[in-house]
């Protein structure tokens, strides 16, 4: 019975709906308010002239994850710097050890006349860098790697040390007052991200807890904060230790009924205007666009100049840099072009 | 047990049924190459309301190839089929069924985790309601279902369990009792007795005769003679892709069913070697002059 | 006790090889094996343990608005969970269901953004943006025949560069731009991440939709004839192509279903988080996986329930959000859900075996 399906034509009529009406959305709407039209256009971040030096090469591998908005910046610097100093960046990220090694290894292959790595796993990248010194190119590290560097005869170094930074994050939570606090880490087993909370423990003279949360998953990463806010309710204060997880901490305080605020590690546009409206106390910044930047510029440096960038001997740190209402408006400017 | 009643339901194909005029379905020199390799080739065949069509043949003889033609699984490369004297080229089962051509396969008949019922009914399904909310309509299709099962002697007191429940008996005859519900004109059975033992192989032959008698034109596909025997009214022997013997009932005893089935002129000579072995009875296996197949095969074909 | 009486003495089955109890016709099967057959059961039972469980450990979660919380987090799984479950039971996985719905949020909000158009353009975009992703990965499986895990792995590993490549080029960040501000975006807000008062709870609008979206699964499974192809499909390809189920309808519009769900959380994410951040999503779509297996539907196909994966996706937020409030070490939180899913898994081999078993 009903052997056929003589309906099949009416599937159309839902279908010529929604064409209908997204024509009538297209036709009638576009936003009065907001969107790329509000938004002013800017320079590319800081440029200064071109440098005349003969052109060089600088490979620069780091262990990003791919969309991560911290390693844009650390990216943005170091453009900014081969701009200037007449050098070709080459760029290549991998977030697996074994993987960034081999790429350091197709840098050296390629003969290049530096190269700029980020020290995640200074195990796993020790004997490619020994290639590296034997092939006589010069190297430098950045962002982390801080106990490492020296040991595995890198020229310089630039970036925050993770416990270092911890270690502010707590001192300033002693100065706000702050008694209790949780440490919210978006992805579990990372090492810098453990060391910062590891740092914020250290100094900091009330509570600390860790939560761990899916960061990739940001409804998830809402509830869970939330459920950690009803389930303690003492807590005082929220450190996320990424700037996209900030905003929704502010919102998981809010679910949870809780007094509690939100500080956080690193910085972007989002941040500024939120610690402009007093939603997040302050955020911690190591300037990922100096990491890039003078890490190139260090390279370029040495090679035309002979010199080495903290003697060859001390890190150049840095971070970090504490931005809060106090000084968020000479920051924002460059936050919102996406280099700060 | 039959009543008339039944089989008439689904059957919007009853009254275009031309009046014997032509056969149901009809082969002409087809066949089914793929690519290089040539699966079935110049075969006859006709399928008339009330007959039972057996097909014989060894594996690989090419009768899974022809069932999938006439149920439009896939199409011919050569030669003619036609429905109802019309030429035809099925481009999916769906088209083959329109037309009233049913097919039982042996593995394929049901999907084992779903109810009965909805097995009965699959692909065919009896709704009510207006589009938006079109609805199957449970109580009525389980209760068809119930009465054409025990129109074909099956009772089950739970149409909801899962049909890969049943015997594979039990399971061959809701198929059956399926297509003819669903009024077949042509009901192709692919090896329905292959896995049964031999009181349930009855039960499906008995099913298979009660299809003639309602007046559906069968095409029973099998390699056991005795079966094809008991309920056949014509026979063709596959063999190589080609047909080996195309005879009617009155032409062929079961005994030469039997030796053209076994591997005929093969057999024969086979026997010489055999009877060189001790132990081996060759008696009863026939001669070569005893074989004359009405329809000659080609020697050609797929080797 | 046989099942099935058969009007001629002659019909009796085969003599079955192996011991087999009484003539070897099928038992009678009693009420409580017909109970376990239902693909909810397993994992009903388990939220029903583990929900005490919890009650008992972590007081926090006895309160109503931790309930809420937990059932927010169920929900934002618990959507796209049920059209991976269908299109489970329709006998085919999706890989790329957790960064399409990243892909949906990236299309509407770049789109109204770069454009300066009012945000429903945007959402009306991403709809067909998830759609066609959707048919594409039907189409191009029905057209190929290779597994599905492949060529989803495929489209996900495409959608995940895409979801970078195309952001960075537009905006020149990772994460899109704040449309917090621009027109349309309350009555979005209000449609897809709006929260309202019950009870004296904040209870999120994703919750309702869950449970609308729920029933409306429920309903097509059982009650309409796309359901009993879905199960066709998914049970046993060739059987129901050979009846007259047009397979290859029923997989491609499962896919677009999947489609849907991404573009709705897709949605959600957007209007609830203002910003989306283009690495998200990765690995979600085995958590949309696991809820749907947990939830009783079998990964090889045409078998399982919607009501199954409701309680899946809710056994899921319960478990991660129920740790927090026990306040135990979240570090377990992983291995807790591995034991869980094999648990799930197993309960599931069982009751399979029980209900077919002859």
């Amino acid at each position: 019975m009903d052997r056929s399906s003589h309906h099949r034509p009416r599937r159309i009529v839902p279908l010529v709906a929604v064409a209908a009406a997204a024509a009538l959305a297209l036709a009638g709407c576009s936003s009065g308010s907001g969107g790329k039209k509000a938004e002013e256009g800017g320079g590319d971040g800081a440029s200064a002239g071109k440098a005349n030096t003969p052109q060089m090469t600088v490979a620069l591998v780091t262990h990003q994850a791919p969309g991560d908005t911290f390693w844009d910046i650390v990216r943005k610097g170091a453009e900014a710097a081969a701009a200037k100093d007449n050098v070709k960046l080459v760029y290549s990220a991998d977030p697996n050890a074994g993987n960034q090694a081999n790429l350091v290894q197709n840098a050296i292959d390629q003969k290049v006349d530096g190269i700029a790595v980020t020290l995640a796993k200074p195990d796993a990248l020790k004997s490619v860098l020994g290639k590296a010194e034997k092939a006589g190119i010069p190297v430098v590290g950045l962002n982390s790697g801080l106990s490492d560097w020296k040991d595995l005869g890198l020229l310089e170094f630039f970036g925050q040390d993770e416990s270092v930074a911890g270690e502010a994050f707590g001192k300033k939570l002693n100065e706000v007052g702050a008694k209790n606090t949780v440490c919210v880490i978006h992805e579990q087993g990372n090492v810098g991200l453990t060391q910062r909370c590891d740092g914020l423990k250290k100094t900091f003279e009330g509570t600390t807890q860790i939560l761990n949360v899916n960061g990739v998953d940001m409804p998830s990463v809402k509830s869970t904060i939330t459920a950690k806010l009803k389930q303690d309710s003492a807590i005082d204060y929220v450190a996320t230790l990424g700037a996209p997880f900030a905003p929704t901490a502010v919102q998981s305080v809010g679910d949870a009924g809780s007094k509690a605020k939100v500080a956080t590690f690193d910085l972007n546009k989002d941040l500024t205007k939120a610690i402009q409206a007093g939603d997040i106390e302050f955020a911690v910044d190591q300037q990922p666009y100096l990491q890039g930047y003078l890490a190139v510029d260090g390279l370029w440096l040495y090679k035309n100049n002979g010199n080495y960038s903290g003697g060859g001997e001390q890190p150049v740190l840095t971070g970090p840099a504490f931005v809060d209402k106090s000084n968020v408006d000479a920051v924002s400017e460059y936050a919102a072009k996406g280099t700060r | 047990m039959t009543d008339d009643t039944t089989g008439t339901h689904g059957a919007v194909l009853q009254d275009t049924a031309p009046g014997g005029e032509h056969p149901l379905v009809e082969l002409r020199g087809a066949g089914k190459s793929y690519g290089n390799v040539r699966a079935l080739h110049g075969v006859d065949l006709s399928v008339r309301p009330g007959r039972v069509t057996c097909v014989l043949g060894d594996n690989g003889a090419g009768k899974s190839t022809l069932i999938k033609i006439i149920s439009g699984l896939h199409q011919h490369t050569e030669g003619e089929f036609l429905v109802d004297g019309a030429p035809v080229r099925f481009s999916t089962p769906r088209e083959a069924l329109d037309q009233g051509i049913a097919t039982v396969y042996q593995d394929l008949a049901v999907v084992p985790l779903m109810p009965v019922w909805r097995n009965f009914f699959l692909g065919s399904e009896m709704t009510k309601g207006p589009w938006p909310v079109r609805r199957l309509d449970i109580e009525r299709m389980k209760r068809t279902a119930d009465e054409e099962l025990r129109n074909m002697g099956i009772v089950l007191d739970d149409l909801e369990q899962p049909i890969g429940t049943l015997s594979g008996g039990q399971r061959q005859c809701v198929a059956i009792a399926r297509a003819v519900y669903f009024g077949a004109r042509v009901l192709i059975l692919d090896e329905p007795t292959a896995a049964l033992g031999v009181k349930q192989s009855g039960v499906v032959l008995k099913y298979i005769a009660m299809a003639r008698d309602r007046g559906l034109g069968v095409i029973f596909i099998t390699h056991n003679p005795h079966h094809a025997y008991m309920v056949g009214d014509h026979f063709s022997v596959l063999r190589l892709g080609t047909l080996e013997l195309s005879a009617a009932r009155s032409d062929v005893s079961l005994e030469e069913l039997t030796n053209h089935m076994a591997g005929g002129t093969e057999l024969a000579a086979l026997k010489h070697e055999l009877a060189q072995v001790r132990g081996v009875d060759v008696q009863e296996l026939p001669e070569e002059s005893d074989l004359q197949a009405p329809a000659t095969a080609s020697p050609e074909g797929k080797t | 006790m046989s099942m099935t009486r058969q009007a001629e003495p002659a019909v009796t089955p085969p003599p079955a090889p192996g011991p087999k109890a009484n003539d070897g016709r099928t038992t009678r099967r009693t009420p409580v094996r017909r109970l376990l057959a239902r693909p909810e059961v397993g994992v009903f039972l388990g939220v029903v343990v583990v929900l005490v469980f919890f009650l008992i450990a972590a007081p926090p979660m006895r309160d109503s608005s931790s309930m809420a919380n937990i059932l927010y987090q169920s929900s934002t799984i618990g959507i796209m969970a049920l059209p991976v479950a269908l299109l489970m039971i329709g006998g085919e996985v999706d890989l790329s269901a957790g960064v399409a719905v990243v892909t949906s949020a990236l299309t509407a909000s770049m789109l109204a953004y770069q454009l300066s158009m009012n945000v429903w353009v945007g959402v009306i975009a991403a709809l067909a943006v998830s759609l066609a992703v959707g048919m594409f990965n039907g189409w191009f499986l029905m057209k190929t025949g290779l597994p599905s895990f492949l060529v989803t792995l495929g489209t996900f590993l495409i959608l995940q560069g895409i979801n970078l490549a195309v952001t960075k080029t537009i905006t020149g960040n990772v994460a899109t731009d704040d449309i917090s501000d621009m027109d349309g975006f309350a009555q979005a807000k209000a449609l897809f991440a709006s929260s309202f008062e019950l009870g004296g709870v904040q209870v999120k609008i994703t919750i309702v939709w869950w449970i609308v979206f729920a029933a409306l699964a429920a309903w097509v499974l059982l009650r309409t004839k796309y359901g009993n192809w879905i199960f066709a499909v998914g049970g046993n390809k060739e059987s129901a192509r050979a009846v007259g189920v047009p397979v290859n309808f029923t997989k491609i519009s499962l896919y677009m279903l999947v489609g849907f769900g991404a573009w709705f959380v897709g949605m959600h994410q957007l209007f609830s988080f203002n910003t989306v951040q283009s690495g998200e999503g990765v690995g979600q779509e085995l958590i949309y996986i696991a809820a749907a297996v947990i939830g009783g539907c079998l990964m090889t196909g045409g078998y399982g329930s919607a009501i199954g994966p409701v309680f899946g996706a809710f056994m899921f937020g319960m478990v991660q959000q129920g740790i927090v409030y026990a306040g135990w070490n979240p570090d377990w939180f992983k291995a807790f859900l591995g034991v869980m899913l094999l648990g799930a898994v197993l309960i599931n081999l069982w009751v399979q075996r029980t209900a077919t078993r002859r």
